[in-house]
């Protein structure tokens, strides 16, 4: 079969003795689509190739993406079973570790019940994949307690989209439209770094003419290309969004017939934000009274625009709040389900979108059913086989599986696809709680800093290593294809779990040979939900650019814009959002007197168990850093490259300044990709979202010292 | 071959990926022969890119006492020829954008040949082709005029024009080489 899909007319170079495989990257949301180079004679991997047809990228690639594949064949790859004997890793045959992980399994269980063992999943994997880790967890173990890292990535835009249109797919539009928009407000995102081959879209926008507005405390290199940047201070984001709406109201720029026809509490939202005037906006977010009143009215006159926002506006205790406030300026110029308009969040993950769909959220199964619903747990009960009795209940969040480990309630946990002790807030406390754990298990295909903990690490295959589909920034299916084989004797995650399944005594249930077969069982289990895939086959993928989800029968091409007539909804009315300004856990006290927000790096994805192994990568950022503003350094004596001192309550870290103007004079900037003593998250604050369980990342007050001589 | 790589430095984000690309490159040794900078990181995140112009008459080939700096005759101005160059830096001298590179261990000099071996197959280079935000690009001449006064057009609806203050946003916004047809 061939692996390498090029369109006519499209050349790329191919060297005599290779061949390309056309995939996706493994990193953000974007998956850009490329070629993989490999040698024919020894099945390596050699490199990469641009895949210039590919319709979202344009073969376009940031640097992750462009030394990805360095990471399939790296030196640092587990190539074995490990297991932890006297604190040391000695290499072990899968039939060891194995015969270990069955017996602490059952031992435990026996002892203290199915609920004793959790599942920490991620979704920087394939759909199969992720699916997979609901099931494993629910059929497999039977327990209750499953969470995955994208409760730290998606779950607040994920709660705000159900809040206010009833159903969450990150983009209620295909970004091949953003070209035709004519306002872009941009919230808490640097896609430019984050997401670096989305600018292109943006790009084409703004030369037709189109403008940006972006809310950022750091004039980022996404706010550098907006024409108001609203430089807010962390944490302010409903004040802003309330303000922006009042002035809607004011300036009568509200689409009255979408919102009477399609949008329920107006009337409340109206008075609710009658007393964010700028005046009081300002005085909240600290933003120039007239770059509000100038966004409001670019944003109000504009014909076609887009709201988005990522992790800056979510990883806050108003999170859900954040994103049902701005999804609401969205609705309030009637711009959703329209022709490039909408809304959208930024992506993180790879597969953040497909992998939150399917059941690896505590309370929720493949389709986004629900665990709490009888007739979802019957019909999810019935593709897997099982009585709808024998059915979990529903678990907790990740980080207050934490707590959970700290009182002995869960007593062993397995890692599959995440590095929760760099990722975390309050890392300090996430170490210590996996430290008490009995048993930990990790897969991974590089020692991460969790790996480190554990008693038996199982090595995992790499994305280029499986085939499988994700679901992109779009909500659009996509495929990942195979490669070469699994390096050494590591093995896929799906086998992974199917193996310890069936030293559990539930083989049958996870009979599978290949990807595809998980696949067909995913769109039986999601058939009839919101995210429903049915209609999603791997060929429909090939024959048309992916397909969006929902794709609810055979025949179906897909969705590309969702709401075009209703909302999801019971009433199907979007409900705007009805939210005053809360204000983040943390305020600034005397000992600290300062904010700090986190966030990334455009080298680096994630906790770094991938990018701070590869050398471009590290030879352009290989540690943290501080950002802060010339007015701030001088204040505290600091110079450019000098180390400091950060604290908050929960823990501290030394870290070298970079000065620049960027930034507010208030704030402080450090990225999160490193563990243990460079970690910034030692310092994060673990305050959660009511609604969402997403920790307060973005949000955290801190004090600042000079290292005495 | 009758494009030109064009270059639009306000469109830079900073990724390096260009840079991260060049490594890829077939004859590239893995060693990336472009740069990416900050204007000035304490003032603003605003970064270019900078390779090759692949000039004329380039002052690399000129002051080359070996004359192992030969230029392809579609105007590509390649890397010193290895039986030639005799490691004397002059290249990296005399080019004023500090384009040539030396590499001490082989004490060999390398520049961009604007992936020759793509760009001779009309496959665009490694760096034009990741780059996310079309800061580089490698196009035809005519659409290469036609953004010029495009650009042109979009300043003069915008109002802008140069300022004492504020001429680093104006940049030249374009160069690059080309042949004016199929020599």
């Amino acid at each position: 079969m061939n692996q390498y899909l090029v369109k006519e007319g499209v050349k790329n170079q191919i060297r005599k003795g290779e061949k390309l495989v056309s995939t996706h990257c493994c990193y953000c949301g974007m998956q850009c689509g490329m070629h993989i180079r490999v040698d024919e004679k020894n099945n390596k991997v050699v490199g990469v190739e641009p895949r210039y047809d590919w319709v979202l990228t344009k073969g376009k690639m940031c640097p992750k993406g462009v030394t990805a594949y360095q990471t399939i064949d790296h030196p640092d790859r587990i190539k074995t079973p490990l297991i932890k004997k006297n604190g040391q890793f000695v290499e072990a045959t899968w039939e060891e570790a194995l015969d270990l992980i069955e017996s602490k399994y059952r031992g435990l269980q026996e002892n203290y019940g199915k609920d004793a063992i959790g599942v920490y999943g991620g979704v920087s994997m394939t759909n199969e994949k992720c699916y997979l880790v609901g099931k494993y967890a629910r059929v497999g173990l039977g327990t209750r307690y499953i969470d995955y890292n994208g409760r730290y990535c998606m779950s607040s835009a994920a709660g705000g989209f159900n809040k206010t249109l009833g159903m969450d797919r990150g983009s209620t539009l295909p970004w091949t439209e953003l070209e035709h928009s004519d306002t872009f407000f941009m919230a808490g995102s640097n896609t430019a770094e984050c997401h670096p081959t989305s600018i292109q879209w943006f790009w084409k926008a703004k030369d037709k003419g189109a403008k940006f507005i972006v809310a950022d405390p750091r004039e980022t290199t996404t706010a550098r290309l907006a024409d108001v940047h609203l430089d807010l201070l962390p944490g302010t984001d409903a004040a802003l969004a309330n303000g922006i709406m009042h002035l809607l109201i004011k300036h009568d720029y509200v689409d009255h017939e979408y919102v009477r026809e399609r949008c329920n509490n107006f009337e409340e939202l109206k008075e609710m934000t009658a007393k964010f005037t700028p005046e009081y906006t300002a005085k909240i977010t600290r933003v120039a009274e007239e770059k509000i009143i100038k966004a409001a009215h670019i944003f109000g006159k504009s014909p076609r625009s887009v709201v988005m926002f990522a992790r800056g506006a979510e990883q806050q205790t108003a999170g859900v709040d954040n994103v049902s406030l701005y999804t609401s300026m969205a609705l309030l110029r009637g711009q959703i389900g329209k022709f490039a308009s909408g809304v959208a969040t930024f992506t993180g993950q790879g597969n953040g979108q497909g992998g939150r769909e399917h059941g690896q959220k505590a309370d929720a199964l493949p389709g986004y059913r629900k665990i709490a619903n009888p007739q979802d747990v019957e019909h999810v009960a019935g593709v897997w086989g099982i009585k709808p009795e024998e059915m979990p209940k529903e678990g907790v969040s990740a980080y207050e599986m934490f707590h959970l480990m700290q009182n002995k309630t869960i007593r062993a946990l397995h890692v599959i696809c995440s590095n929760p002790v760099v990722s975390s807030p309050n890392i300090n406390y996430v170490q210590d709680s996996l430290e008490k754990l009995d048993f930990l298990v990790v897969n991974d295909f590089f020692m991460s800093e969790t790996a480190e903990l554990a008693d038996v690490v199982l090595p995992a295959a790499t994305w280029a290593e499986d085939e499988g589909t994700t679901t992109n920034i779009e909500g659009r299916v996509i495929r990942i294809r195979k490669v070469v084989e699994p390096l050494g004797e590591s093995k896929t995650d799906w086998e992974i779990m199917s193996l310890i399944a069936e030293r559990l005594g539930k083989g049958k249930y996870f009979d599978y040979n290949e990807p595809r077969e998980i696949f067909d069982e995913l769109r039986l289990a999601s058939k009839g939900g919101k995210a429903d895939y049915f209609g999603v086959t791997y060929e429909k993928i090939d024959e048309q650019d992916g397909v969006f989800w929902p794709a609810p029968t055979e025949d179906h091409k897909g969705t590309p814009s969702v709401f075009q007539e209703r909302f999801a909804t019971e009433d199907g009315k979007a409900n705007l959002a009805v939210c005053d300004f809360k204000g983040p856990s943390e305020v600034q006290s005397k000992d600290y007197p300062l904010w700090l927000t986190t966030g990334r790096v455009v080298y680096h994805y994630l906790t770094g168990n991938q990018t701070r192994r590869v050398d471009f990568l590290m030879e352009q950022c290989s540690e943290p850093f501080v950002e802060m503003h010339p007015e701030l350094a001088s204040r505290y004596q600091v110079e450019n490259g000098e180390k400091v001192k950060l604290s908050t309550p929960r823990g501290e870290m030394i870290t070298p300044v970079k000065i620049t103007k960027a930034i507010r004079k208030d704030t402080m900037f450090v990225p999160y990709h490193w563990g243990k003593k460079l970690s910034v998250n030692q310092l994060t604050s673990p305050a959660l979202d009511p609604y969402s369980r997403m920790p307060e990342f973005k949000v955290c007050a801190v004090k600042l010292e000079k290292l005495t001589k | 071959m009758n494009k030109i790589m064009y270059l639009e430095f306000e469109r830079c984000i900073g990724c390096r990926a260009c840079q991260a690309a060049c490594r890829e490159c077939g004859d590239h040794d893995a060693k990336e022969r472009n740069f990416v900078e900050y204007v000035d990181f304490t003032e603003s995140r605003q970064t270019f890119p900078m390779l090759c112009m692949q000039c004329k008459d380039p002052a690399c080939a000129r002051v080359c006492p070996a004359n192992a700096i030969q230029i392809t005759e579609e105007g590509v101005v390649l890397s010193a020829m290895e039986e030639k160059c005799i490691g004397c830096r002059n290249c990296t001298f005399g080019c004023p954008f500090g384009i040539p590179k030396f590499d001490f261990e082989t004490n060999k000099m390398y520049k961009c040949d604007m992936c020759y071996d793509r760009t001779r197959n009309d496959i665009a280079p490694m760096c034009a082709s990741v780059c996310p935000s079309d800061a580089i690009r490698f196009i035809d001449f005519e659409e290469m005029q036609q953004l010029r006064r495009k650009r042109t057009q979009m300043n003069l609806v915008e109002g802008k024009k140069p300022q004492e203050g504020n001429k680093w946003d104006y940049v030249p916004e374009f160069f690059g080489v080309y042949t004016d047809s199929q020599s």
